[in-house]
């Protein structure tokens, strides 16, 4: 079916109503040259149920968090959350409105986003933020377009413990820009702040770490901003896990001057990767040269509060190639989505969800640390996610755990994490979803595996 | 005589806008309950603790009205005719929503094996073929997030494509002056420069198009972006003339796919000569706009500018099975994480699969009828620089209106969006790609009921400008707020909520 209502009554009056005999005759200015002769080479149509069938077998070829026990993070989490989410994002009138460039006819849009903003400058612990980008990995490398903009800079420091991922994408954009990255390298897992110090100077634009890092590792935010200010207008920026926002210390507390990350955690499923959201929050003086959609509260003419679009003067559809970015979206649902998660929670929902997180993790890591053989790769804080080093090769490990329907981590060597390690190291995450009970009878292969 | 009626909602007076969640906020209350933790609690060191955030909650009932409340405010395609240019506001099937969320899709890390996910790939593998088919392209790249984010992506591997022939110094992009304007703001993340061509009447003027070339200097382009149809909503008699002068310029033909919905099964691209293109799923493809979002911007490509694509690119082997590549050798790189918009090329298969061929070329045919009658119904009141059956002159499947007669009357083209939204229709896109115009693009998937209705809600504007122009000055009336002040928001920006005690 493709959609359409016209019957053959409605089409002849229609093309009566046009003065044409027959619908070809609305495309006479295309050159018969360049028309298609035959039919696509597609697929025939397929009925609803027929739709139901191919696609239920296809989704049923397909294991994952729902029928496997999963630990896999790296940037998309296997968390809880409400129903209601799935049930009010489906509401039409959510569903199905476009950006609400008419504000009179899209307050309940423009109300939620400007919530999510909200929310998102508390959680990160700033002023500000957008209503979100595509994901992580492209906020991260707006977020540097944001420094390098407004600093007139040319420099970016990355820390070389972010997700391998996002540092890629930083490259691909970057790339014909004449911006420079250097990369921070780490010290058992985390990078130090004379590390950062030793690579200072006038020309960096902004000083990019991740904690979590890529690792599961907690980074010294403070001690490394700390250094980044120490050059004037030198940007501090955090990429951030939402939900350990929940618990730890927030990047505004450490002093990042911009924060991004990704947004999954917050009421999102896995999705094999996306439809994800990206998020941006900085301190109010980058509010006229954030990227991407900003909601603003008003007024009406009538002195009522109200909600719409502002500074489009930074968008491309106003400033063209002067804009501060070519993005002219957001991931508008994903937003909401995030948004219905965290009031449904609220900070000692959301803080309970991070402890839980916190207590599950260190519980396996303790017992896969009793294995004999099997040992913590780093010795600093982690929080949800650590990485573990087993005593033999992970890859064959990671193969046997499938076949007893465990996703038992993310293998750090290997082109899928960038060629991260070499080693056998396994990035392991738990949320507050594992049990007891599911983390017990890992634990039991693991030292069968091991015997 | 016309009898539609405005949309009479309970006097916006009597209405109270809803609370914004920090003012509900009760004490003690969330929304959700957690289990009992169930291992052992393992100390939580004091430096790593923040002090707290505030984040509001209350009960889940209050929560589930909360939303309900705000989606009260809100136009939709499900509820309201959206006729927005360049948007294709399409009809949003629920079998794409209910395939989207089925466990076997929605609880897949990107990061598993994929011997785990293969029916994950096989639909992305399909959709990819689908989209190279329906391009008469030979590759495409399913990672763009966005329709912006694959012009970005298409013009990275075009400039990759040069730098790999020695030709470094094509950093000039064209571009015609009704195009997207994510088509500069692309170029400058791109580090190209733009040079504009003029249309005239909606058409690429050929003559200019040869004085930019000559001017910038034809080794000095990488690519012009043309959108066809073209925003003014006409399809470019020339394209295959302006292919050919493209690339005799030794530059590539790029097609912004933003109004494929015309030519979808009708016209491919890559049979006029078109190098690279996106499409936007959101628009052609009729997965739901979401308020704003998430989009996905696939890309095609010619086989010249394959190798250059981002990676991942999802294969098949020769034992039929599916595979993630990740190591295209000439490859771009990254320009996003994971895999893509997984879950909005679900949707996109979906549609695709349930239209098929035929069903596909009947979009386009009908998006155009729709567009056509709709301009012939309104020609008389609404003044069409473009349109005018009698010569032969039709629209795409959306036109452009500049109510020149009307506004001379004594109302701006806001006055008159605003008014339809009293009537329940949301505003067309305005004052693009020409000054003071209406770009109006019905969509296939509206019935005749709906386009007659319009047709009546338009000339009852028209005729309350001259009998009762007051009304349409001060629209809307019947809406949830009155206008909005934007100047004010822009130059004192609230973008974040400050209690106030």
């Amino acid at each position: 079916m493709d959609y359409t209502q016209l019957n053959l009554t409605h089409r002849t009056e229609m093309l009566q109503a046009i003065g044409i005999d027959h619908v070809d005759a609305l495309f006479q200015a295309i050159p018969e040259s360049i028309r298609c002769t035959d039919s696509l080479d597609l697929m025939p149509a397929q009925s609803e149920l027929e739709l139901q069938r191919s696609l239920a077998e296809m989704a049923n070829h397909n294991h994952g968090a729902h029928d496997m026990i999963c630990f896999m993070g790296c940037g998309a989490y296997d968390h809880f959350y409400p129903a209601l989410v799935d049930q009010l994002i489906s509401r039409g009138e959510f569903l199905t409105a476009y950006t609400p460039y008419q504000a009179e006819a899209s307050q309940g849009s423009l109300q939620a986003f400007f919530e999510f903003q909200t929310q998102i400058a508390r959680l990160t612990g700033l002023d500000i933020a957008n209503a979100s980008l595509y994901d992580g990995a492209t906020a991260m490398a707006e977020a540097a377009l944001l420094a390098t903009n407004t600093t007139r800079r040319s420099e970016v420091l990355v820390a070389e413990t972010i997700h391998p991922e996002y540092l890629a994408v930083l490259r691909t954009v970057l790339s014909d820009l004449n911006i420079t990255i250097t990369v921070l390298e780490s010290t058992d897992g985390t990078i130090a702040p004379s590390t950062v110090k030793a690579n200072m100077s006038d020309a960096v634009a902004c000083v990019i770490v991740q904690s979590p890092n890529i690792w599961g590792q907690i980074e010294d935010w403070e001690g490394c901003f700390n250094i980044a200010h120490e050059t004037p207008k030198t940007a501090a920026i955090a990429v951030c896990n939402p939900i350990a926002c929940g618990m730890l210390k927030t990047p505004g507390e450490c002093g990042a001057d911009i924060a991004t990350g990704e947004g999954q955690p917050l009421g999102n499923a896995l999705n094999l990767g996306g439809p994800y959201l990206g998020l941006l929050a900085a301190k109010e003086s980058f509010v006229r040269k954030m990227p991407g959609r900003l909601v603003g509260m008003t007024t009406d003419e009538e002195g009522r509060r109200a909600f719409c679009l502002t500074l489009q003067t930074r968008e491309q559809h106003i400033r063209g190639a002067k804009a501060t970015s070519n993005v002219c979206t957001n991931q508008g649902l994903m937003a909401l989505r995030a948004t219905m998660f965290m009031t449904t929670l609220g900070s000692d929902g959301l803080k309970e969800m991070a402890e839980q997180c916190w207590h599950k993790a260190h519980y396996l890591a303790k017992e896969l640390c009793a294995i004999d053989g099997w040992k913590l790769k780093h010795e600093g804080e982690f929080f949800n996610e650590f990485t573990i080093v087993p005593p033999f090769d992970v890859t064959e490990f990671v193969n046997k755990a499938k076949s007893r329907g465990i996703l038992p981590g993310v293998t750090a060597c290997g082109r899928r994490m960038q060629g991260l390690s070499k080693g056998n190291d396994l990035i392991v995450a738990v949320t507050e979803k594992r049990t007891k009970q599911e983390m017990d009878t890992f634990v039991e292969f693991c030292k069968e595996v091991s015997a | 005589m016309t009898t539609v009626e405005v949309t009479k909602k309970a006097s916006r007076a009597d209405k109270p806008t809803e609370p914004l969640i920090f003012e509900k906020q009760v004490e003690g209350q969330t929304g959700v309950d957690f289990p009992p933790l169930d291992v052992p609690k393992t100390e939580i060191p004091s430096g790593t603790v923040g002090n707290g955030i505030n984040l509001p909650s209350f009960g889940q009932h209050d929560v589930m009205g909360h939303y309900t409340h705000l989606s009260d405010r809100n136009f939709s395609v499900d509820g309201n005719f959206y006729p927005l240019g360049s948007c294709t506001m399409k009809h949003n099937p629920r079998i794409n929503e209910w395939a989207a969320a089925l466990p076997g899709f929605s609880c897949l890390h990107p990061l598993q094996d994929d011997d785990t996910i293969q029916g994950a790939l096989r639909l992305l593998y399909e959709t990819r073929t689908m989209l190279e088919e329906i391009a008469g392209l030979h590759e495409v790249s399913l990672q763009p997030a966005a329709g912006a984010h694959g012009e970005f992506t298409a013009l990275k591997v075009i400039k990759a494509y040069y730098a790999d022939h020695g030709q470094s110094r094509r950093t000039v992009v064209l571009a015609a002056d009704t195009a997207h304007g994510t088509n500069p703001a692309s170029c400058t993340m791109c580090g190209a420069s733009v040079q504009t061509v003029r249309t005239e009447q909606g058409q690429t003027d050929l003559e200019h198009l040869k004085e930019v070339i000559a001017h910038v200097g034809a080794d000095n382009i990488a690519a012009f972006m043309i959108t066809n149809p073209s925003t003014a909503g006409l399809f470019d008699v020339n394209i295959k003339e302006i292919a050919d002068i493209i690339h005799e310029a030794g530059a590539m033909l790029y097609v912004d796919g933003a109004n494929m919905n015309a030519m979808v099964g009708l016209i491919r691209p890559g049979d006029f000569g078109a190098d690279a293109m996106h499409y936007n799923t959101h628009k052609t493809f009729s997965t739901p706009h979401g308020g704003g979002g998430p989009g996905s911007g696939p890309i095609a490509v010619t086989e010249t500018l394959a190798p250059y694509l981002p990676v991942p690119q999802v294969m098949m082997a020769d034992d039929g099975s599916f595979y993630l590549d990740r190591s295209r050798e000439k490859t771009i790189g990254k320009v996003r994480s994971f895999i893509g918009q997984f879950g909005v090329l679900v949707r996109c298969w979906t549609y695709i699969s349930a239209c098929g061929p035929d069903g596909l070329k009947n979009v386009a045919e009908t998006a155009v009828l729709n567009a056509n009658y709709l301009a012939a119904r309104l020609q008389d009141l609404y003044a069409m620089p473009y349109f005018n059956p009698s010569e032969g002159k039709f629209c795409a499947h959306e036109f452009v209106t500049v109510p020149r007669d009307l506004l001379d009357k004594g109302v701006t083209l806001i006055d008159i969006a605003k008014r339809m939204i009293d009537y329940g229709v949301h505003p067309p896109t305005m004052h693009w790609p020409v000054h003071d115009c209406f770009m109006v693009e019905p969509t296939e998937t509206e019935s005749k009921q709906a386009l007659d209705h319009f047709v009546d809600v338009m000339r009852a504007i028209a005729e309350e400008i001259s009998m009762d122009i007051e009304t349409v000055q001060n629209a809307p009336l019947e809406s949830d707020i009155a206008r909005a002040d934007e100047v004010g928001a822009a130059r004192k920006p609230v973008i974040a909520f400050v209690d106030s005690e």
